[in-house]
């Protein structure tokens, strides 16, 4: 079973060209990872896809890091009763 | 706001001493934050450096890319294995800190934060910016930013365009240094229209390190600026800007410093209750403080422009006197009426210029200044009597004015204006008046950088600026002198009272121990003690209710004038006792000053207040009922010197009155000068007095027993 962690770094290694082995949860997207401003849509857009959600894009657009972004995935989920491990 | 929390708080200035080399002359550039994608900002900071020529080395930091532009990139700024003089940071705000901290760890000297999301967007963004101020101080980074548009240099010894501006300008003389990043933009644009080159070019954005001062002092050392033109929308520490201006302006490498300031702040003044509060807004502060430091201010970037090419190309006039050549009778008398009330001169010609200007003149035209070519004059006509004028030793200074008739060629009398220029040694302006028609003539002009005015006015307006700096720059140094004063029984008094208004007893006795003179007062409790008083002094006297609670006591027919017998004073007293329990029944009333009465003169109002950009300042205008009716009011800073107490005087019209008008008597202007600089000295000494109004002082010439303070109001800060 794939952890909500190992999702999102899935997506996020997807979507900015990187290794998933090399993204580490206290990664700031932009820092870190060298995400552009449209790159940083892509992620949203491509988190509800993945995780079949709605996130509000202001709140998610403001997540700096990568274990934030894990943690605020989790209580999306929860809240809109999805299952976040698959 | 205090001198010492403002030095803490306000400007960076004051914090240590800035070279800015590595800002302007880096050995090698990191971008930090590069992104591939071109049309971004983070791209296109990077391509400007690229395409400009930097003589320097240039890195890209960008994580998890190979390269940007074909340069090799790195994931962070430590990881770059040479030293790094000045990053440029262009990541998110939220994450400009990280980027900093690594600067520092790397030993980077200097930062410019292209990035905005700081002070500008509210509290979360203003705690951003105290942040990254606090990891360069840590560091000791000079930081440019945030939230500009960044720093260019055109000097072959750099070729840094460090910006996202379009194009690199082309080099010059002038230096432009902005608060606003969008105006850069303009301002470029509009500049490469005109042919004017820049030595310097620096959006300075939120000034969270480096400001407008450290810039003002660096740009004085630099050989390749003469000029520098400064768009302000905020002054945070006006003091220290005052004093960077008057060594930049009066120093030995002398150069004119042209500014543009927006950002007037009413509410300040609105909040104030004293009368210099309310005339003391920032703005007219700053009009005041930056005549007095050289600082020549412009309503619009067309101003500022024309001012600096007629500092930056033309010879500087060494005189007033303007020779006008038109070819249309009434703008020429427009422009010698602006020219004459602006203080500039139109001279008689020497007979050598007289008769050259007969010889290729047509009869009906005017000889004499100004000169009128007539309406036919055509390309020979003008260049003959330009040159015949600016030879002739009586002129300092030409203005040419040109109406589009249907014979006028005006592209040939534009060159032809160009060409006599080359060889002359005596500045030049012209006003091509009207649009589309002259448009073409302009354009030459603007090219060949000789100063364009849509109006003569203008134009005479300009000139007229260009000779108070030169006053300016050859009025003698002078400084504050310490006056005798007895700061212990100002202190007595002002260290014991509470915050708010001293009662009028205690502040008259504070004036009294810095030396104002002031008519023989005291505050008495009974009828009886009023008339002992005013039977010690003489008659007639004063009476005046003393109430922390009633500030306007003529609103509570607390004042009662001339009173000229012992009966009249018992019964004004008893009066105003009645008519108080009636009107302000709760009032807290201290006592009633009796007071001589002062004979008749002329009112003036000495103010002070303690300005939040600028600390003390000083007011000085026509006092009484007219002060906020006219405004006529002038400012400087405190403390103040003789001779500068004496220009606020002469700077306003009640300056004309205390000289004696109509054949009255001048009053005691040395002791006006005199009580300017004592209320400064005061300001200096107390922190705690917020603003003071002397008004009105009775201006009275010496023999008629000289100024005398007729009413005063002081706040004191908690």
């Amino acid at each position: 079973m794939a952890t909500v962690e190992e999702r999102v770094k899935a997506v996020t290694g997807r979507v900015l060209g990187i290794d998933p082995s090399e993204i580490k949860p206290e990664h700031s997207f932009t820092f870190d990872l060298g995400a552009e401003s449209v790159q940083s849509v892509e992620l949203v857009a491509a988190y509800e896809v993945e995780f079949k959600i709605e996130m509000d894009e202001d709140a998610a657009l403001a997540v700096e890091t990568v274990g934030s972004a894990v943690e605020f995935i989790t209580r999306v989920c929860k809240e809109q009763n999805v299952p976040a491990e698959e | 706001m205090t001198m010492a929390a403002m030095d803490r708080t306000g400007s960076t200035s004051g914090q240590r001493q800035r070279s800015l080399e590595s800002i302007f002359y880096p050995r090698s550039v990191a971008v930090c934050g590069v992104v591939p994608t071109p049309g971004t900002v983070p791209h296109d900071i990077f391509r400007n450096i690229l395409d400009s020529g930097f003589t320097g080395t240039l890195y890209p930091v960008a994580p998890f890319k190979r390269s940007i532009c074909s340069v090799r990139a790195y994931r962070y700024v430590i990881d770059i294995d040479d030293d790094v003089d000045l990053a440029v940071i262009v990541y998110p705000a939220n994450v400009v800190h990280k980027a900093i901290r690594q600067c520092g760890e790397k030993g980077v000297r200097a930062v410019i934060v292209v990035s905005a999301g700081f002070r500008e967007v509210g509290p979360t963004g203003a705690e951003r910016e105290r942040q990254i101020r606090d990891i360069c101080d840590d560091y000791g980074i000079d930081m440019i930013g945030p939230n500009c548009l960044g720093v260019i240099n055109t000097d072959p010894a750099s070729c840094l365009n460090a910006s996202f501006a379009r194009k690199m300008p082309q080099a010059g003389r002038i230096a432009f240094l902005s608060q606003s990043g969008a105006l850069c933009t303009a301002v470029l644009d509009y500049a490469r229209d005109r042919a004017i080159g820049f030595s310097k070019f620096v959006s300075f954005g939120n000034k969270a390190g480096v400001s407008e001062v450290d810039l003002l002092h660096y740009l004085y050392e630099d050989d390749k600026t003469d000029v520098i033109l400064l768009y302000l929308e905020e002054i945070t520490d006006g003091r220290a800007l005052a004093e960077a201006a008057r060594r930049v302006t009066r120093g030995p490498k002398g150069k004119p410093i042209l500014a543009l300031k927006s950002g007037r702040t009413p509410q300040g003044a609105k909040a104030a209750a004293s009368h210099t509060g309310s005339l003391a807004g920032q703005d007219a502060v700053a009009d005041a403080i930056f005549r007095e430091s050289g600082i020549l201010r412009v309503d619009s970037i067309e101003q500022l422009f024309n001012a600096a090419v007629m500092y930056a190309y033309q010879p500087l006039p060494q005189g007033n006197r303007v020779a006008i050549v038109t070819n249309a009778g009434g703008p020429g008398v427009m422009a010698t009426d602006a020219a004459i009330a602006l203080g500039l001169e139109v001279p008689s010609f020497e007979q050598a210029t007289s008769a050259s200007l007969k010889a290729s003149l047509p009869a009906a035209a005017n000889i004499k200044d100004p000169v009128d070519v007539i309406g036919d004059a055509r390309s020979d006509r003008y260049c003959a009597a330009l040159a015949a004028v600016l030879d002739d030793p009586n002129v300092d200074q030409a203005l040419v004015i040109l109406t589009p008739q249907s014979m006028t060629d005006i592209e040939a009398i534009a060159r032809g204006v160009i060409q006599v220029q080359q060889s002359a040694t005596k500045a030049i302006a012209c006003s091509f008046m009207g649009g589309a028609d002259v448009a073409p003539g302009v354009h030459l002009l603007q090219r060949a950088h000789i100063p364009h005015f849509i109006l003569p006015e203008w134009a005479c307006r300009a000139m007229a600026e260009v000779q108070r700096i030169r006053k300016w720059r050859e009025l003698p140094e002078d400084r504050p002198e310490a006056l005798p004063v007895d700061r212990d029984a100002a202190a007595a008094i002002v260290d014991a009272a509470p915050a708010g208004y001293l009662p009028e007893d205690q502040a008259l006795a504070v004036l009294a121990a810095y030396g104002l003179a002031l008519p023989p007062f005291r505050l008495v409790r009974t009828p009886e003690e009023a008339v002992a008083f005013a039977d010690q002094i003489g008659y007639p006297v004063v009476l005046r209710v003393v109430s922390p609670q009633i500030v306007h006591k003529t609103e509570v027919k607390g004042v009662a004038l001339d009173l000229g017998d012992a009966a009249a004073v018992h019964d004004a007293f008893e009066g105003m006792m009645d008519h108080l329990a009636d009107v302000r029944p709760g009032a807290e009333v201290s006592g009633v000053l009796v007071r001589g009465m002062i004979p008749h003169g002329h009112e003036v109002i000495l103010g002070a207040q303690r300005d939040a950009a600028f600390g003390p300042v000083l007011m000085f205008g026509l006092g009484g009922v007219y002060v906020e009716l006219f405004g006529d009011v002038t400012f400087a800073l405190a403390p103040i010197s003789r001779a500068r107490a004496g220009r606020m005087i002469d700077g306003v019209k009640a300056g004309k009155l205390l000289r004696g008008l109509r054949g009255h008597p001048p009053a005691d202007i040395a002791g006006v000068q005199e009580s300017l600089m004592r209320l400064g000295q005061l300001m200096v000494d107390f922190e705690r007095v917020a603003e003071l109004d002397v008004n009105p002082l009775i201006a009275r010439p010496v023999e008629a027993g000289g100024n005398m303070v007729a009413d005063v109001y002081i706040r004191l800060d908690p």
